[in-house]
Parts: C-alpha cells; sequence; structure tokens
C-alpha cells in the first residue's frame, strides 16, 4: 500500500446498555461490528485499512468493567476496560503480582498506556503483546461475556493463532482473572526492543518460579515467551522439574526453552536472533528467579 | 563604505538569555502551518504516487475521479511540462512520461475533504509499462544499468555540476593532488575499507503541510512549513514560467526540519493542485508514512577507503571513492556528493589525495539534505578507517588525529589554505574529558566497555554567492525589530539575530523582537535556512543593519548636539556622549527625530537600518583536479568521545558518557551552542543505532515509528558535556561559524569505534542494533 490514508474511516460508534445488549449487537453484526475498549490498535489498524469495521461497540462503561480488586482468597480480577497505567500502579497488583506490574509498564508508552488496557492486548492476540506472556505463567483467565451468558477461557487455551483467539461472535471480554500465585514464587519479565521505549518486543520471556515438595526437584518453573511463535507460548521446562537445579540445568532449560520457540524473520529482526535472545534472555531470568527462590 | 563608527563589544552577544520563542511554543501559542485557518473555502488534496520503482507512464484516465461528488480538480504531469531543481533542473513537479520510484507523484486530487479526494485517487486509472531499476548505486555506474534520465544532457544545472549524460551520473566531483600512486610505496601501513550507509529520514515532528491559492489575476500564495521560502518562490516560479513576484511564500514557525523542508519537495505539487481551482485555497498534507519517503531522504552511501601512513603515524596518501545512492532525483543531492567530494579528506591534512564523490541515480526515494549534507555518512567511514590505520601501526587513535589533524596554515586537499581552526584544542579537550586511555570495569560480568573518538569537518555547502539580508526598524519606545528572510526551525536563529542586532545597537536584549511569519512579500531575501550558515551569514546582515541604524542614530544626535558621532555612544538604550557626558534616551528620536540645532525645523527620522550579506571570495574548482584558491567560506571542527558499554547476553551497546568539543568561532548564546551539541549527539546515537530505511526492490518497508525508530530521552547517555572551543572566524560576526549541523558527524563512528574498543568487532554498515552487534559478536567467536 503506497498511499497510507490520512484519516478514519466512517463508522457507527454504538453504546449498549448492557452486556447482553452488546453481545447481541455483535453477534447480529458479526465480522462489522468490533468491541471497543481503549482504541489503541483499533484506530491505527482501521486508519491503515488493516480492519474494517462499521461498528464500534463501546463496552467500557459497563458493569465490572473498570473494576480492579484483589481477593485474598480468589485472587486478582481486572477489569476489560482497567488501562495499564492503572494496573502498573495498583498496589495490590505491584505487591502480589510484580511482573505483572512490570510487563504492563513495557507496553507503548505513558500516554498510550493511559488508552490501552490489559483486555485489549490480550484480545489482540498479537504474538508479540507484552502483557501476555507473564499473564500466561501467571495463570491467567479471561472472563468472556457471550451470547449464551458469561464464561471463563483459561488464557493458556485462549490464543489460536496471530491475531486469532477462541473468542466467537458476540463474545466481550469482560475481565482478566489471576488466581493467587504459589506461596514464596518469584518472577521476571524481561523484553528486548530495538531502543529503550516504546517499541515492540523482538523477544519477550517471562519466568516464574516456586517451591513445590511434590516436584523432583523441589522447585517448578513456567515460561511465558512473546514475539517467538504465531502464538505467545507457555512452557514448563522439564530440565528444571526433574532433577537438581543448577547453573547447567538452568543452561539445558534455557536451551530447550530456545528450541521450542518457533520465530519468524521480520523487519524487527532474525528468527535466528529471536532464538538466541530467548535462550539467553530466559536463562537470565529463570536464574534470576531460581535465586531468589532458592535463597 | 558603510561607516559604523565604534562597535560596542557588550553583551548579550556571549550571553545565554532565553529564547524568544520559549514562552509562545511551551504555551501552545506558537503557529504552525497547519494552525492557520482558511475558512470553509479550504480545499483538501491527495496525491496517487507511483506503485512501480521505474515505468513508463501509458495512459491516465481521471474521468471517473473527476466525476466523484466533492472531487473540484485532478491534475497530472499534463499540467506541467516544465522542470524543477535547485542544482540540476531534473524532475517534473507531476510525472509525466516515467515514474522513477515508488511514490513518485503521478496526480494530485482537489475536492471538499480528505476522505473524498482520497477516494478520488482510487478512481484514477494509470497504466504503466515497467523497466529494470537500479537499487545499488555502484551497479548503477555500470554501462549496462538502465538509463533512468536519458534527458540527462539536456537538463540545465549550476556551472560547479558536472552531469554525464548518457549514464546514470549526475555528478561526479574528483580531487587529484600530488602522487597518490607512488606514495603507497612509502606508507609503513595501508588500510582499505568499505562501509554502507543506509537511508535515514529527517523525522521532523511536524509532517510537511503546504496550503496554495492562486486569485484571478494568478497572484500565487503559498503557506508552507518551510525551511527555504525564497528558494521555493524562485524555484516554482522557474518552473512555471512566471516572476518570482507572482509568488508569495508565508512561513510560520517550523515544527524541524532537518533540512527535509528545505529546497523544493512537496510545496510545488499544491501550488499546481491550486492552479487548477483558482481562489480557492487547497491543502496538503502528508501523512507520517508519506513524510518517510516522499519528499527527501538522506541518501545512502557505498564508501570506498584506501589510507596509508609512514611509521610515525603521518598521514601520506588517501583515496577514497564515494558512491552516493542519490535517488529518482537528485536535483539537490548533486551538491552533497560535492561537498563530499571537496570534504572527503575529512579534516585531515594528506599531501597525496586522490576523491571520487559521484552521484548516482536509483530508483530509490529522492535524496535531500539532511542535517550534516554528506558529512555524517563519509565520516562514518572514514573516522573507522583511521582508527584501524592508527591501531595497525600501534599508535593511539587521539594521538594519531593529534599528529594529522587539519591545523591553520595547512594547505587543504583543494588548494585553499586553512584558516586558524580550534580542531587541536577539541581534540585536547574532548580526551581529557572522557578520560582517554583509562578503562573503568563494567558494570556486570556480562558486558564489556570501550571508549570512542572522532573528528570531523564540515563546511557551509551553498552557491558560492548565497546571499542574506536584514532589516533594523525602531518603534516609538525604543525598542527594535527585525526582519529577516532566514527561518526559525527550533535552532534558535531568530534568539540570535534578537542578541547580535542587540548588542550592534547597544539597546537590551528584551527590546528587540524578530518579525514573524517569515513573508517573501515583506521579509528581506534569504537564500535558505541551511548549510549552518545563518548564526554566520544573516548574522552579519543583521549586525550590518543594526550598524547602519546605529549610524543614523548617532549621525542625527551628533547634529543636533553639535559633535561628532565617533565621541558618542549608544548604551543600554540611551545615547551617551563621552565627551560631554550629555545622555538621551532612544525613545521618540528615532521615529520623530530632533528638532534642528540651527534653526527651525527638524533632523533625523525613522530610522531604519539595512543590511546584506554575501560571500564574494569563493572560487570555482578545477573540473579534473578539484583544485581552486578557495573552495568554501570556512569550516566547523570539532571532536567527540564516548563511553559505551555493550551486552554481551543481548548486543544491546549503552552511552554512559557522551563529550561533545565544537570549534564555534564565537559562542553567540553558550546554552544554546550547547544544547545543539547536545541534540546532535543524541540524533547520532539514533543513526548509530536504530535508524535506517529497509529498502526492497525500492519499496520502503518500515515507513512508520513502528518500525523506524529513533532515540527517545531514554536513550540519550546520562551524561553528556559539551565543550565550547573559541577560534575567530575572520568573517562572521563577532567571530562566530555555525554549529547546527556538526554536532552529529562524528557520533556514529565514535561509536563503532568504541564498541571496537569494547569487543574488538567491526561492522560494515550501521544501524548497530542489538541484533547486528550480537550476530558480529557470535561470528567473531566472543560470544556463543
Amino acid at each position: 500500500m503506497v498511499t497510507a490514508h490520512p484519516g478514519l474511516p466512517e463508522f457507527d460508534y454504538v453504546k449498549p446498555a448492557s452486556l447482553a445488549e452488546a453481545s447481541r449487537f455483535l453477534a447480529e453484526h458479526a465480522g462489522a461490528a468490533r468491541a471497543f475498549m481503549g482504541g489503541t490498535d483499533i484506530f491505527v489498524r482501521l486508519r491503515d485499512g488493516a480492519w474494517q469495521a462499521q461498528y464500534l461497540v463501546d463496552v467500557k462503561h459497563l458493569e465490572g468493567m473498570q473494576a480492579l480488586s484483589f481477593d485474598p482468597a480468589a485472587g486478582l480480577t481486572i477489569g476489560a476496560a482497567v488501562n495499564l497505567n492503572r494496573i502498573n500502579a495498583a498496589p495490590s497488583v505491584r505487591e502480589h503480582y510484580p511482573v505483572l506490574a512490570e510487563a504492563a509498564g513495557t507496553v507503548a508508552s505513558y500516554q498510550l498506556r493511559t488508552r490501552a488496557t490489559l483486555a485489549g492486548n490480550v484480545c489482540n492476540a498479537s504474538p508479540a503483546g507484552d502483557t501476555l506472556a507473564a499473564c500466561l505463567v501467571l495463570a491467567g483467565q479471561v472472563s468472556v461475556h457471550g451470547l449464551a451468558g458469561p464464561r471463563q477461557v483459561a488464557l493458556k487455551d485462549f490464543f489460536r493463532g496471530p491475531g486469532k483467539t477462541a473468542l466467537q461472535p458476540g463474545d466481550v471480554v469482560t475481565a482478566l482473572r489471576f488466581p493467587l500465585p504459589p506461596a514464596g514464587y518469584a518472577a521476571k519479565y524481561l523484553k528486548l526492543g530495538r531502543n529503550t521505549l516504546g517499541d515492540l518486543a523482538i523477544v519477550g520471556v517471562a519466568a516464574l518460579g516456586y517451591r513445590e515438595a511434590a516436584a523432583a526437584a523441589g522447585l517448578r518453573f513456567r515460561v511465558g515467551l512473546a514475539s517467538v511463535a504465531p502464538t505467545p507460548l507457555l512452557l514448563e521446562p522439564a530440565a528444571l522439574s526433574a532433577g537438581p537445579v543448577d547453573e547447567a540445568a538452568l543452561t539445558a532449560a534455557a536451551e530447550a526453552v530456545a528450541a521450542a520457540a518457533a520465530p519468524i524473520d521480520d523487519v524487527r529482526g532474525s528468527a535466528e536472533y529471536r532464538r538466541l535472545m530467548v535462550r539467553n534472555l530466559a536463562r537470565q531470568a529463570l536464574t534470576e528467579v531460581w535465586r531468589k527462590i532458592a535463597a | 563604505m558603510l561607516k559604523t563608527h565604534p562597535t560596542p563589544a557588550r553583551g548579550p552577544v556571549g550571553e545565554s538569555v532565553a529564547r524568544l520563542d520559549g514562552q509562545e511554543k511551551v504555551t501552545g501559542a506558537a503557529q504552525f502551518a497547519d494552525d492557520i485557518q482558511f475558512g470553509p473555502g479550504l480545499l483538501h488534496a491527495r496525491i496517487l504516487r507511483s506503485p512501480h520503482a521505474h515505468a513508463l507512464i501509458k495512459r491516465i484516465d481521471a474521468s471517473r475521479a473527476l466525476a466523484l461528488p466533492g472531487v473540484r480538480a485532478v491534475v497530472t504531469g499534463e499540467q506541467t511540462p516544465g522542470y524543477i531543481g535547485l542544482y540540476l533542473q531534473d524532475r517534473h513537479i507531476f510525472c509525466r512520461d516515467r515514474v522513477r520510484y515508488i511514490g513518485d507523484p503521478v496526480a494530485g486530487v482537489a475536492a471538499v475533504d480528505e476522505q473524498t479526494a482520497e477516494k478520488a485517487l482510487d478512481l484514477i486509472e494509470v497504466e504503466y509499462e515497467p523497466l529494470p531499476a537500479v537499487f545499488d548505486p555502484v551497479a548503477g555506474t555500470r554501462p549496462d544499468a538502465p538509463l533512468l534520465h536519458p534527458d540527462l544532457g539536456q537538463y540545465e544545472a549550476v556551472n560547479f555540476i558536472f552531469p554525464k549524460p548518457n549514464t546514470n551520473i549526475s555528478n561526479h566531483f574528483k580531487i587529484r593532488r600530488g602522487d597518490v600512486a607512488g606514495a603507497w610505496a612509502q606508507c609503513a601501513a595501508v588500510v582499505e575499507r568499505e562501509y554502507r550507509v543506509p537511508h535515514i529520514q529527517h523525522v521532523p515532528i511536524e509532517p510537511h503541510v503546504a496550503v496554495a491559492k492562486w486569485d484571478e489575476k494568478g497572484k500565487i500564495t503559498l503557506w508552507a512549513s518551510s525551511q527555504s521560502p525564497f528558494a521555493q518562490r524562485n524555484l516554482i516560479a522557474k518552473a512555471l514560467h512566471i516572476s518570482q513576484s507572482q509568488i508569495q511564500v508565508v512561513a510560520p514557525y517550523v515544527g524541524g526540519g532537518f533540512g527535509a523542508k528545505a529546497g523544493v519537495s512537496m510545496e510545488a505539487l499544491a501550488v499546481v493542485i491550486a492552479g487548477a481551482v483558482k481562489g480557492r485555497p487547497v491543502k496538503l498534507r502528508l501523512t507520517r508514512e508519506e513524510e518517510f519517503f516522499t519528499t527527501f531522504v538522506r541518501q545512502g552511501l557505498v564508501a570506498r577507503f584506501k589510507l596509508g601512513c609512514d611509521t610515525e603515524g603521518r598521514l601520506l596518501a588517501l583515496e577514497n571513492t564515494y558512491y552516493w545512492d542519490a535517488g529518482a532525483y537528485t536535483e539537490y543531492g548533486v551538491n552533497m556528493t560535492r561537498a563530499g567530494g571537496y570534504s572527503g579528506t575529512g579534516p585531515y591534512d594528506v599531501p597525496n589525495v586522490s576523491v571520487d564523490s559521484i552521484c548516482v541515480y536509483t530508483n530509490h526515494p529522492v535524496g535531500g539534505p539532511m542535517r550534516g549534507f554528506g558529512m555524517p555518512e563519509l565520516h562514518a567511514g572514514l573516522e573507522q578507517a583511521m582508527d584501524d590505520l592508527a591501531r595497525s601501526i600501534q599508535l593511539d587513535p587521539v594521538e594519531f588525529r593529534r599528529r594529522n589533524c587539519i591545523r591553520g596554515g595547512d594547505t587543504v586537499a583543494t588548494g585553499m589554505t586553512m584558516h586558524p581552526t580550534g580542531l587541536p584544542d577539541c581534540i585536547e579537550q574532548a580526551a581529557a574529558a572522557i578520560n582517554w586511555g583509562h578503562k573503568a570495569p563494567p558494570s556486570a560480568p556480562t558486558k564489556r566497555r570501550g571508549k570512542g573518538f572522532a573528528i570531523m569537518w564540515k563546511a557551509p555547502a551553498m552557491p558560492p554567492n548565497a546571499g542574506s539580508s536584514a532589516r533594523v526598524q525602531f518603534n516609538e519606545d525604543a525598542t527594535v525589530t527585525v526582519s529577516v528572510g532566514g527561518q526559525e526551525i527550533g535552532q534558535g536563529t531568530f534568539t540570535v539575530m534578537a542578541q547580535m542586532a542587540a548588542a550592534a545597537l547597544g539597546v537590551p536584549y528584551e527590546w528587540v523582537k524578530v518579525a514573524g511569519p517569515v513573508d517573501t512579500d515583506y521579509s528581506p531575501y534569504e537564500w535558505q535556512t541551511v548549510a549552518s550558515r545563518l548564526t554566520w551569514s544573516m548574522g552579519n546582515a543583521v549586525k550590518a543593519a543594526a550598524l547602519d541604524a546605529r549610524r543614523q542614530v548617532l549621525e542625527m544626535v551628533a547634529q543636533a548636539w553639535k559633535e561628532n558621532p565617533d565621541d558618542l555612544d549608544i548604551v543600554n538604550g540611551q545615547v551617551i556622549s563621552y565627551k560631554t557626558e550629555e545622555a538621551r534616551s532612544l525613545k521618540d528620536i528615532v521615529i520623530y527625530g530632533l528638532p534642528n540645532p540651527d534653526g527651525d525645523g527638524w533632523i533625523g527620522g525613522p530610522v531604519l537600518g539595512r543590511g546584506s550579506f554575501m560571500p564574494t571570495y569563493v572560487t570555482g574548482l578545477d573540473a579534473e583536479t578539484g583544485q581552486g584558491p578557495r573552495a568554501v567560506v570556512h569550516y566547523t571542527t570539532g571532536a567527540q568521545a564516548v563511553e559505551v558499554e555493550v551486552d554481551l547476553e543481548t548486543g544491546k551497546v549503552e552511552v554512559l558518557r557522551g563529550v561533545a568539543a565544537f570549534d564555534v568561532g564565537k559562542a553567540i548564546n553558550p546554552e544554546m551552542v550547547k544544547a545543539q551539541m547536545e541534540g546532535g549527539l543524541v540524533q547520532g546515537i539514533s543513526t548509530a543505532f536504530f535508524e535506517g530505511l529497509k529498502l526492497k526492490d525500492g519499496r520502503v518497508q518500515n515507513p512508520s515509528f513502528v518500525d523506524y525508530r529513533i532515540a527517545t530521552a531514554a536513550d540519550a547517555p546520562p551524561q553528556v558535556e559539551a565543550i565550547i572551543v573559541e577560534v575567530a572566524q575572520d568573517d562572521g560576526p563577532w567571530g562566530a561559524r555555525g554549529i547546527g549541523e556538526h554536532s552529529m558527524v562524528p557520533t556514529l563512528p565514535a561509536i563503532a569505534n568504541a564498541i571496537y574498543d569494547a569487543v574488538g568487532i567491526r561492522m560494515d554498515a550501521p544501524p548497530f542494533s542489538a541484533e547486528k552487534v550480537f550476530m558480529a559478536m557470535r561470528q567473531a567467536g566472543v560470544v556463543q
């Protein structure tokens, strides 16, 4: 496309009064209507002509969308319209899910984060989504309101391909839920961008580890990867659950994680470099987590 | 002969006064071109652009577009038979028979809104016949290369540009000095290197915008974000075969130029489209994507260096060839290749020199002026090769530069005698500030530190007779209005002009304002806001105008007081007599004059100073040898040093510290000079690590900020030290030279040299992305 569009195409703004109405409208106009949150992706893609939408269905004001709450028994619930700066700043997130605050803080720029939402990042299902690796290692669940009412989808089953999710016509994501993380866990998100601020991840690696008596090594680890496969990946490195965890095991785990990645060459980086960076960043993140939980 | 009377040496010249435009810009009150309101009559334009890198236009049918409701006009190359160009008239405003790059303008639509204009573009049918294309400058010089401009021999060119008809070479600048071939045998060490520098873009915050209107009599007004209102008036008038007086260019503040808004690019499109809807203003606003490849880009470069020195490290010979990937049209770019030629040795004293600087047409976006005008590109490789040469004889790179740098009195490669220059001092100060020769331990075991050094020179590149003019007039209350045709593009020129006028007149800085917007109907002539030439050239004109006004005041008062003007002075807005100690405010007398001391009536009247400046001493150079007495007006020189830390895990390089030392002759406003040094360093860092247009078969793959990354404040080094060196320039006001462009020239090679110092790798082309550094380290066995 040589000619970039100077402005947005025309669309109708729809503001449903209830989730049921939103689901109904979206289902009736499948393919022509999109749920609208912060708009930071949708406006760009409409302008570029990558997406077409006759209707933008604003769901930000619907029940529970703006809520961010922590329950010591059930965990964290983040309403779909809660922006990333709020997540980054929320004391409950910083205390119990610091890796999520960290990941939220790496998305785009501060200005965009006042509009962009976690749910939007998840629904876009970009393999490069900065928050997705952290959400995966935290065992996130997606709360969805569909034609048949509310349901939960585990995040690990949510992503189907670049831009493709388990959502059906009529579905509106209402919240992201995170269970209480394992006691004494540690986690780390490492992002490699081209410059310091505002870039997409060339590689994003989240690592989470915790003590578990049942595991052979007494420890368990999860690794989430962004930008290195058609969907974000969640892995449990075998090298770290089979035997004693030491630097050799961490290196082997990092190699295994890199082998599981399926990166591509694109304008941001080569597949070869990405795979090497998955290895190095996974080793770095796992080592940091291991030092914390082993201490 | 202008009688000036004693010039006051007092401030505010040399003081870091607050910027004249600071408050209005910070508060958002400052007006930019897109802010100007034109009412409901305004039409909007969009441009249909070539999807082919090289093709013949067989047929254009705009009838369906014209039938679309809301469309007022469609124009094509049929309306633009004339050629346009600054140094070489090699392009039509709209393409006629041929397109030469992806983005070349083929048709323009004026409609009631942007969306309608945009829809109309899809309705214009264009039939192309694709042609083989040239995407590499070296390949473009081969005899069997597809010819982009079969009419090159017929194009009009200035007399210092040498196009070669029936080739893709639109300029070939040569230096032949001494005996290069014979010198290699005397060299103790010789290095040969090839480097490639990618195309980059200026990325001003404000994209190009132009509004044009023709009245019924054919008078054209153009409102534009412009570095060059007068050059635009001139070039567009010539292309349309009309008088310059028929065009008025109004140019408010510019939201960043860096060269992109010099000369003429998209402004002429707006003018031609508006010609089809006389009486209606037509606005053309580029999208950010268009900004990346449809105005000017910085040319790419393939540079080959061969350098040799003796056992003492003294340079004996230099043989450099520069192939400029100049793009589809080189109307402006040809002069960059000339500048790259005559300055092609870099700031070194070399007895035997051969330089070939070759401007090659390619089917890439149009190369044009950008901060540094060829110097960042050629210094990028040259300063790395010099480091390699120094190391090859185990000589410290700074010591090597001490021994070889150009000094006052040296003969430069074009035969000109170098004026006094503070380059040796810049080298000493930069080396001391970075603590050269000492390596600090890295911040982590997975990191390596290194330091790098580079020096530079650059002359204002322009026609020999580029002129400036200025007007200085008083108001009743003795405040002063300075009128100039040079443009405030963020560099602070209005502030500097006000400082100079205040100092030359003897009034407080706060009394002076600079009239804006620049308007070719009302502002005095200025060639262009380019070449870092305003402080020097326009400064000379403003100083002359202020001294002219001062002379008028002093002669009037001397007559009234029956004194000699030489005994009078203007201090802090008061005329004083050193003889009688009489004093009088300038208020009122600068407009109404004074009573005649010898009888009835009055003397004096409204004081209006005028000043002009044009260098008259630049000479031509021999076409075969590049030799001549004075190639340029002068050179600004400088040095930079950086300390970097390379992350062995990722290849990321962080600049921990940057030092810049430049000889500016005289810092009129030291803080603004330092800001230029800091800003240049950051832009240099940006080009070193991030910037590059990714061209594939002529198509820019990354025409947006998503994938064309630039440095932000977070990428700037935590410590930057800017050092001002002042060796006065004989033809500069108060001895001043320019600094705007120079400050980014040595940054990239200094960083490359620091990376080499840290991890021992060299890369053949920037940007030095983390990936490129990591893969180079991996290949060298530094990392796994």
